[in-house]
């Protein structure tokens, strides 16, 4: 424990404002509640696209409802708060409509696994180019804390008052056998390793899901706590090879002991190369592709 | 010499019904004939089910098929002779001489040709199998055949023919062996008929095209000339068609086509590419428009345009997929939760759901704001010969400037303008960002209920539609007839109106005072025309197929004056009877109104 040296405000607050990364944050502030996971994403989300570089306007992140799918309001960048599950499908329009936008979809383990569980195969076995970050605190706290689809067996709520039945879902395990091309998983509480993840997740050209744990503070006091969580969360095995799907599905079904890290990437055609291919054989023109601009202008007759 | 002839060819899935009709309403058209045509055909792809393809050829502008069929072709007589009261005294009734099986009585046509009726039984089995060696060809031997009846040029029926088989060789050659024995039967039957075609009349201009082509057609091909760039859809009769032409023309232009999981995911992707900047739509049916509902709420309250095609089929639920029904007025101009409303608009012939489809377009961006184009599967399928001009009637592109941003100060994207509408930047444009929100927001976009705020924002989005009513180029209603005061004024909208003009058309030449008015424009409601014309008619009559009255509701919600519904639900179009009956009674002309009397 020697090496850890004293962190001081004022050095810090520096350190912020001089790596730009203040310009991706908006002047709304974040409505979660203190201790939320979700104010370390925010900073991560911020200053991944800091770090790489991407200019305020080509950013979009698209959201559905829950207390996750707030996040467009408390980034610098062009957003859509839409409905209650329904990000991927706005996503996958918005990145359709312009691939010089990097399209950030965000939302929660309700949006995404719940309402919204219809969509994720699809984005993925498309290859649609978005981030998808599932913010998973198997829980609703917007509505004030009911089961969710990750909910543990024996939770309660006040929709489950004697106990939660239902076997909670694996959306790791699910995703990679959807045939995502980039998966990994991250924890709110590790943040320096969560805002790589991000940069990684963003990186990359394709589908990117990164499962992102955090604890609610305000409704779940017995599962999900920071306490059980830190307990719980460990690295992936250094030898792991993020080219073996099959290895990473055997990792991300134990998830008594969530392993962190990256689970699975590969490189293949996006969507938007399919559609570009499309054009080609039907032995129309390809549009340009001026920098942020709709490529629709250039497909004009 | 005025030309105006309906054939009705009437067979069993499989003896090839609607491609004969295809063929010969292609030739017909590509002869310098107005088509007006619609085919009747089961939910199975194959089975015994009953085929009919009907098509009215004319020299003069016609707006329906009439009650009445001049020519009446029976590939099947199990399926036609139930037909056979549809063929006018003195018309052509055409039907296969010899069966090959013992028929119980009454089963053959023979036995069902009424006394004026013109015979012509033709060995038409017999004639396929001696020039091809196969059956397959009954409906080629009949076209041949009719061609010969009535003197028209053979070389375009064998262009036609030639269009329909194109890639497909050996049918090619043995049609052309087919319609050449029908052809040489036709020279040496006697003709005893009455049915004869004038020459054709052409009124087209220079630079236009005449293209005979259905409603779903017409829709693709408007969408595409307005410059259509990305689309999003799900399979679902009768709109799949329309879908299905732009897969195969978008890429062509450079364009994005992307079949979806669901219709959900359809608008939701629609709604994501509008906000993005981009010309994006999506067709479906009644069933998608459900599933649809919140997000179009979505586009009316962030305020995004979006396009939405909606062809109706008979519902509830599943209800009848093949036939057709006037029944989601109501969900396509109030559907979904809140105070969310869209513009609607309801073409009433082919050539309209060109001018809507692309006019759908500017209006969703000039408004910002979901635009509905609702058919029905009458309008889908009916085939009809269309004048295009020279150059597309669409505007390119009607985005709002983004604004200019004040210095430092955030990006106003919602701001209360005097017109309500305000300016729009999208991803893209440096120093506008703002997050699009299905919460009630302020002037920047944030999420906001105060009761100023949803009391301001409710009436812009209300108030900015009202703009439509007077989109240029547009047709939102239009009045025919009799002008000034009359008994009785028809009022109707969407596919039915045809069969509303040519009853009212009739109506006049009986000598009843009589008017029609079309409205296309269902939401926002051109009030003030609407309520104009009421007041010149003594009564309304409002037909329409579905069961409610839905257009008569919506009619009544802001004219108040009674009118007369007349409703059909029988999935097929109404009867020009009917509506005319109806015209004659609230004139006092009928033969209801003398019993009452």
């Amino acid at each position: 424990m020697g090496d850890i040296k004293p962190v001081y405000l004022e050095e810090k607050l520096k350190e912020v404002e001089e790596s730009g990364r203040l310009d991706y944050r908006s002047k709304t502030l974040p409505t979660w509640c203190p201790g939320c996971g979700y104010f370390s994403i925010v900073e991560a989300v911020a200053a991944s696209l800091c770090e790489l570089n991407i200019p305020n306007e080509n950013a979009v992140v698209v959201s559905g409802i829950g207390c996750s799918s707030r996040f467009p309001f408390f980034v610098n960048t062009y957003g859509m708060h839409t409905l209650h599950g329904r990000a991927l499908p706005v996503a996958t329009g918005v990145k359709t409509a312009n691939e010089a936008l990097t399209v950030v979809a965000v939302g929660g383990d309700g949006d995404g696994f719940a309402i919204g569980g219809g969509h994720v195969p699809h984005a993925a076995r498309r290859n649609v180019d978005i981030t998808y970050l599932l913010f998973d605190n198997g829980i609703y706290g917007l509505t004030k804390g009911q089961t969710s689809p990750t909910s543990a067996v024996g939770f309660r709520t006040p929709t489950s008052p004697y106990e939660n039945p239902d076997r909670p879902l694996n959306p790791l395990l699910m995703v990679l056998s959807y045939g995502a091309s980039w998966v990994g998983q991250a924890y709110a509480g590790r943040p320096d390793q969560l805002r790589s993840m991000i940069t990684q997740a963003m990186a990359h050209r394709g589908f990117s899901y990164l499962h992102i744990l955090s604890p609610c503070v305000t409704f779940d006091k017995t599962h999900r706590t920071y306490q059980n969580l830190g307990m719980q969360v460990r690295e992936l095995p250094a030898d792991h090879d993020s080219a073996d799907r099959a290895a990473a599905m055997r990792l991300a079904m134990d998830d008594a002991t969530p392993a962190l890290g990256l689970y699975f990437r590969e490189e293949r055609p996006t969507l938007g190369d399919a559609l570009d291919s499309l054009v080609e054989k039907a032995g129309g023109e390809l549009p340009g592709k001026p920098a942020a601009k709709p490529a629709r202008k250039a497909a004009r007759r | 010499m005025a030309t105006d002839i309906q054939i009705s060819i009437v067979g069993s899935a499989g003896d090839g019904t609607i491609a004969a009709g295809d063929i010969l309403r292609n030739a017909l058209a590509g002869m310098g004939y107005k088509v007006i045509s619609f085919d009747v055909y089961p939910p199975e792809i194959r089975g015994f089910g009953k085929c009919i393809a009907r098509m009215r050829i004319t020299t003069e502008q016609a707006y329906s098929l009439k009650h009445q069929s001049d020519v009446l072709v029976s590939l099947d007589d199990s399926h036609a002779i139930p037909h056979a009261g549809e063929l006018r005294d003195c018309g052509a009734l055409v039907y296969e001489q010899k069966s090959l099986v013992k028929l119980p009585e009454g089963g053959h046509m023979s036995a069902h040709v009424g006394p004026g009726q013109l015979p012509y039984p033709v060995p038409i089995r017999e004639l396929s199998e001696k020039s091809t060696g196969a059956n397959r060809s009954r409906n080629i031997v009949v076209l041949g055949f009719l061609a010969g009846l009535f003197n028209l040029p053979a070389e375009g029926f064998r262009k036609a023919i030639g269009k329909k088989f194109r890639n497909k060789a050996a049918a090619a050659e043995a049609s052309e062996a087919a319609f050449k024995a029908g052809l040489d039967y036709a020279a040496k039957t006697f003709k005893l008929d009455d049915v004869t075609f004038g020459p054709p009349v052409s009124s087209v201009v220079a630079g236009a095209t005449v293209e005979m082509i259905n409603g779903n057609a017409a829709i693709a091909r408007g969408a595409l000339d307005a410059g259509i760039d990305t689309f999003f859809g799900y399979p679902i009769t009768p709109a799949t068609s329309i879908m299905e032409r732009l897969a195969a023309e978008m890429p062509r232009r450079g364009g994005r086509l992307l079949q979806t999981e669901d219709e959900i995911s359809a608008i939701s992707a629609v709604v994501g590419a509008g906000f993005a900047g981009a010309r994006a739509a999506t067709s479906t049916s009644g069933p998608g428009l459900s599933l649809m509902a919140e997000m179009l709420g979505m586009g009316v309250i962030g305020e995004v345009p979006s396009v939405v095609f909606v062809s109706q089929r008979g519902g509830p639920s599943t209800g009848m997929p093949t036939k057709t029904e006037q029944s989601d007025l109501h969900m396509a101009v109030y559907g979904g939760h809140g105070d969310a409303p869209r513009i609607v608009v309801a073409p009433t012939n082919v050539d309209g759901c060109y001018r809507c489809a692309g006019k759908a377009f500017e209006m969703a961006e000039a408004y910002q704001t979901p635009v509905i184009v609702l058919i029905d599967l009458y309008l889908s399928n009916r085939y009809e010969t269309v004048v295009f001009p020279a150059r597309p009637p669409f505007e390119a592109d009607l985005n709002r400037k983004p604004g200019k941003p004040a210095a430092g100060a955030p990006y106003k994207r919602y701001a209360l303008a005097a017109d309500h509408v305000s300016p729009r930047a999208i991803p893209g444009d440096k120093g506008n960002m703002h997050v699009v929100t299905g919460l009630e927001h302020n002037e920047l976009g944030r999420p906001n209920d105060s009761a100023e705020l949803h009391t301001a924002m409710s009436r812009k989005r209300h108030e900015k539609l009202k703009l439509a009513l007077n989109h240029p180029d547009f047709t939102k209603f239009k009045r025919f007839g009799d002008e000034g005061p009359v008994d009785v004024g028809v009022i109707s909208w969407g596919s039915n109106f045809g069969e509303c003009l040519e009853a009212m058309l009739r109506a006049r030449s009986e000598g009843i005072r009589c008017a029609a008015m079309k409205v296309v424009m269902l939401s926002p409601f051109p009030t003030e025309a609407v309520a104009a014309f009421m007041a010149d008619c003594k009564e309304v009559l409002v037909p329409e197929l579905n069961y409610q009255g839905q257009f008569a509701n919506l009619l009544q919600a802001h004219v108040a004056k009674p009118v007369t519904r007349l409703n059909r639900v029988s999935g097929e179009p109404m009867k020009v009877e009917e509506i005319l009956e109806e015209i004659r009674r609230l004139a006092g002309r009928g033969k209801t109104a003398q019993k009452a009397a």
